[in-house]
């Protein structure tokens, strides 16, 4: 059984059509690309299979469960960073992920331990004390990351997690994502390629709303590629994407 | 409901580092240490007249702190709770929509009644804080007042008034979490707020207009005459229980809110 399910899945914010009749699935333990232009609706989508947003029509599954029939079972099996980093300017950074794990119910013994635990996977050791409010774009986004993996979710959704990072930290992300593969299954939407092809097996392209390409990569490159031996992902993006 | 808690002291986390809530904290003590002051000297002035012309010509009330002060000075500390607490609860839920943060909260293994409750518990607490900080007044009368029968105020009324007064900035907190959580704006949520509290607390006014039945029916509903009895220290159970519905429904009206998320 996969363990993610999305079956004819479309959204429609009053006339506006966002994602139209998506169908795929993600195995467990599987890392996916989920690339698209601007507008595209890989956010949408990941606020349907995160339970924020309802469906217009079709189904998502996470784990085996509905994700608008029972929320609260999908709720409980997934990591989500959102593409705005869903933190409070207030509160230190120690204060907030010790509050995400309250929520996630992360079982009071072992609270710090996680919150120390997913601190030093982000490198966020140092700012722990800091006013969120008062950190560089980069390190407010290593707390986003910071707060959805807390609590080990089997699923992770990550829209756009190497946004803003600083070369080095993004390697380091990149390094985390790809260490997670096998326990964990995550959908990772991005816009820079060549991480994509450092990262996932597969990947699903959209262009408004719609799947141009869902395949492995070392496929679409063997597809896209035509004659030339080493196609670039960004080419075949380039050439699926336009128009 | 352990997360109801965390998404409490959250709430009062946040109350304390923004500067609204000293805002209103020095805004509650300075206008009633004013009107305070003032209900002290209306006090005086009767006690003097009392020993010029005898005390069958005085009003009842002034022949005791707690009537004569503590009890103008309620119903002034009712129509502050009315204007500061649209301030406290704009942002109960407008700001977490407009930080983005309810995503966070709508996709965390939480259940809607429990973030709807985490957050009234949250205002409670900081418009008790509010409300707690003018005991100051009836502590002064007690350490300074003297009386010929032992303590200078009736304790008992005094507990009931407080009572009352805490039913009050609960029923606004509720009504104010509610239309918080209809729009991102946090402006838009106070003046809401305000724009209902203060016709439904003067729809007493209104009633004089009508006929019976309706004049009844109308000041049954108005908030400023359910608040009479309890702010003379009375246990008026009756308010109590309009009041308590008025928050029940508020919170179920909220619930609903958040609930429609999903549906959206
Ligand atoms: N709340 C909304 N109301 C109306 N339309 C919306 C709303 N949110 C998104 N859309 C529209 O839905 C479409 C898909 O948006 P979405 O945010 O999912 O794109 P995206 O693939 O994440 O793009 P990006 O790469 O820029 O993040 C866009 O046309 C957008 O304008
Ligand atoms: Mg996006």
């Amino acid at each position: 059984m996969p363990m993610i399910e999305v079956q004819n899945l479309t959204k429609r914010y009053r006339e506006r059509v966002a994602v139209d009749a998506l169908n795929f699935s993600v195995a467990e333990g599987e890392i996916l690309g989920f690339l698209g232009p601007n507008g595209a609706g890989k956010s949408t989508t990941m606020k349907i299979l995160t339970g924020f947003l309802p469906p217009s029509e079709g189904t998502a599954k996470v784990a085996g469960f509905d994700v608008f029939e029972q929320p609260l079972e999908v709720k409980r099996r997934i990591g989500y960073l959102p593409e705005t980093p869903p933190l409070y300017p207030e509160m230190t950074v120690a204060g907030y992920l010790k509050f995400v794990a309250e929520l996630k119910r992360v079982p009071g013994r072992g609270l710090r331990a996680e919150v120390e635990r997913v601190s030093g996977l982000t490198g966020l050791a140092d700012v722990m004390g800091r006013v969120i409010q008062n950190l560089s774009k980069g390190y407010k986004q290593r707390v986003g990351i910071a707060q959805a993996l807390l609590g080990s979710p089997p699923v992770l959704i990550l829209d756009e997690p190497t946004e803003g990072l600083d070369p080095a930290q993004r390697a380091e992300v990149r390094g985390l994502i790809k260490g997670l593969a096998g326990k964990h299954t995550v959908i990772l939407s991005t816009h820079i390629l060549p991480e994509v092809t450092m990262t996932c097996e597969k990947v699903l392209i959209i262009n408004q709303g719609r799947v141009v390409a869902y395949d492995q990569i070392r496929k679409l490159a063997k597809v896209h590629g035509g004659k030339a031996e080493n196609v670039s992902l960004e080419e075949i993006f380039i050439k699926l994407t336009a128009a | 409901m352990r997360t109801a808690l965390a998404i409490a002291r959250k709430e009062l986390s946040i109350y304390f580092t923004t500067p609204w809530a000293y805002a209103v904290f020095t805004a509650m003590l300075a206008v009633s240490s004013f009107f305070f002051v003032n209900s002290l000297f209306d006090f005086q002035r009767a006690q003097e007249m009392a020993r010029t012309y005898g005390w069958d010509r005085i009003p009842q009330e002034f022949r005791n702190l707690t009537d004569g002060v503590m009890v103008p000075f309620w119903s002034t500390v009712v129509m502050i709770t009315l204007f500061v607490v649209p301030f406290l609860s704009m942002r109960l839920f407008a700001e977490e929509k407009r930080n983005k943060t309810f995503e966070l909260l709508m996709t965390a293994p939480v259940r809607p009644v429990e973030i709807v409750l985490g957050k009234y518990l949250g205002g409670l607490g900081i418009i008790t804080t509010t409300l707690g900080l003018t005991i100051f007044f009836p502590v002064l009368l007690t350490v300074f007042g003297k009386a010929d029968s032992g303590s200078a105020l009736e304790w008992s009324t005094v507990l009931l008034g407080y009572g009352g007064l805490l039913l009050w900035g609960a029923t606004c907190m509720a009504v104010g979490m509610f239309i918080s959580s209809l729009t991102e704006s946090q402006m838009v949520a106070a003046l809401v707020t305000f724009a209902v509290l203060l016709p439904w607390m003067l729809l007493q006014g209104l009633a004089q207009a009508t006929e019976e039945p309706v004049r009844s029916f109308i000041s049954y509903l108005s908030f400023g005459a359910q608040l009479q009895g309890l702010m003379r220290g009375v246990l008026d159970l009756k308010a109590i229980v309009f009041f308590c519905s008025v928050i029940f429904f508020s919170l179920l009206l909220s619930h609903r809110t958040v609930e429609a998320q999903r549906w959206a």
